[in-house]
């Protein structure tokens, strides 16, 4: 019954132009890059964690991922099949780059309309699913604070603190590491894999298609995503929920083999019904993002307030592990709660928080943890920076 | 001929190259210990402009908080939780909620007795 995946075989490949210069390694969160300072390298999958920090850092571009850009054309192609897509934040903020546009420009329109123009049937966008993923993370965090103030109903929730579980280089390496943290993670599926379940029921009833005729194709700043949407557990709609990952490095390939003039692209809006998203969506794309969302939606609910002031800016910034306490009125049980939440951004900085956690000494109820330096803005399949070397 | 072999650990010419390989090691690493200093210089610089470029897409947004956009009081109403907005119900468990790690393989077949019956 098991076939090879990618969750066996990894998603980064070490090729030969390796020049054994031992940056990759410097930059590995696990250590999985093998090989001698002089010796060519070669990858580990038992302990890679597919977060292609390595291949954005090769100073010789001599790493690279696994692709299905050809497939994703295919579809296109292919007349029978209903091709949706979908974006993450990240992507929107970087892509940009790819066509001499400054850094951090916004390109999310543009990305909308050269998405349109490649013959993708409806442009959705993850966003819609990361307010998903708030709506069933947030409460499920807000049951597991009912259970620890002894609520009746919530016995069966999971223990405090609650992790975070959108990132899949996180969760692959609280696996394969830390198997007895992993009753603290939220059940909630990531954004992206969220909406391919949804794409693939709600969606296709919606628009009325089969959903054996659609095909779900996301676009991430990540190459772990590719793994994601590959593991064998991912077929909550009956097929596999999201059929093809590509990276935003890839996406700008494709349009430019198009021959699209992505810089004079008009701005267009993502399509109704699972495209609509709120700011608190966007920030996911940055580190502290998911936390200041989440802590948007559960502060309104629990206080049964409307916050004056959106931002939680005690959560920003760069460190890589940062700590803010938050009080939030509960108005159920008429009490103040102060929440201590942290912010994990680097794999290689979690290990302590986690080490706590399971000495039964961590004080914190909610931690966000993303393997990428900076969160996924600073992803694995976003453009390469070439003037570093 | 063994009475000319030299009674050293090393041979002069496994010395020499010895040696240099060290020389060599030791400039490497120096060169690229710099380089990778450098680099984390200039990627902090890219990364907090893509951050701010998603901070300013933030306060530009018409609804900032994921409990009121409109298509997420929809979906919850009109298939997750029907006639109520009401998360972690059960079919939002079963489309959007996840096991790990030793408890996947039941999960599976969860998800194909889960498919018999819809069948």
């Amino acid at each position: 019954m098991s076939t090879a995946t990618l969750a066996d075989t990894g998603i980064i490949q070490i090729t030969k132009a390796c020049k054994a210069c031992d940056h990759c390694t410097s930059v590995c969160p696990t250590g999985a890059v093998k090989g001698l300072l002089g010796q060519k390298h070669s990858i580990d999958y038992k302990t890679c964690i597919n977060c292609g920090q390595c291949l954005i850092n090769c100073p010789f571009g001599a790493i690279i991922d696994t692709s299905s850009v050809e497939q994703v054309k295919q579809a296109l192609n292919d007349s029978g099949k209903t091709v949706i897509v979908q974006e993450a934040p990240a992507v929107r903020v970087a892509l940009g780059e790819e066509f001499g546009m400054p850094v951090g420009t916004n390109v999310k329109g543009k990305m909308h309309a050269a998405l349109r123009k490649l013959g993708f049937d409806k442009v959705y966008d993850t966003e819609f699913a990361a307010d998903l993923t708030i709506m069933e993370e947030g409460t499920e965090l807000i049951h597991r604070v009912f259970k620890l103030a002894g609520v009746a109903g919530y016995e069966d929730r999971g223990p405090l603190p609650q992790f975070t579980s959108c990132c899949p280089a996180w969760i692959k390496y609280a696996e394969d590491k830390y198997p007895a943290i992993l009753p603290h993670l939220s059940s909630a599926k990531s954004p992206q894999q969220m909406f391919g379940a949804i794409a693939k029921t709600y969606a296709a009833n919606k628009q009325g298609v089969n959903p054996a005729d659609m095909v779900s194709v996301s676009v991430m700043p990540c190459t772990a995503k590719k793994y994601e949407c590959d593991r064998p557990e991912m077929k909550a709609s009956g097929f596999q929920d999201v059929d093809y990952v590509i990276t935003t490095r890839e996406l700008a390939t494709i349009i430019k083999d198009a021959g699209i003039d992505f810089v004079n692209l008009p701005d267009e809006e993502a399509d109704k019904l699972i495209g609509t998203s709120t700011g608190a969506a966007t920030i996911f794309g940055v580190t502290g993002g998911v936390m200041e969302a989440a802590l948007r939606t559960a502060y309104e609910i629990l206080s049964g307030e409307s916050l004056n002031k959106v931002e939680f800016t005690a959560v920003r910034g760069m460190q890589p592990v940062r700590e803010a306490t938050v009080e939030i009125p509960i108005k159920d049980l008429g009490i103040n709660l102060p929440v201590n939440v942290c912010i994990v951004t680097g794999t290689k900085y979690v290990d302590k928080v986690i080490e706590d956690v399971l000495a039964g000494r961590s004080k914190y109820h909610f931690i966000e943890v993303m393997n990428c330096p900076g969160g996924c803005i600073n992803g694995g399949g976003q453009p390469i920076r070439h003037e570093m070397y | 001929m063994s009475i000319f072999k030299e009674k050293s650990v090393f041979t002069r010419r496994q010395f020499l190259i010895g040696s240099g390989m060290l020389a060599a090691t030791v400039v490497i690493t120096g060169i690229f210990a710099k380089l990778g200093f450098d680099a984390y210089a200039v990627s902090d610089d890219y990364i907090e402009k893509r951050a701010a470029g998603l901070y300013n897409l933030d306060e530009k947004m018409a609804i900032r908080k994921s409990h009121e956009n409109s298509e997420i009081l929809q979906i919850y109403k009109d298939f997750l939780s029907p006639g109520e907005v009401s998360p972690v119900s059960e079919k939002a468990h079963h489309l959007l909620h996840t096991k790990y790690g030793k408890e996947i393989p039941a999960m599976i077949e969860e998800l194909h007795a889960h498919q018999h019956d819809a069948a």
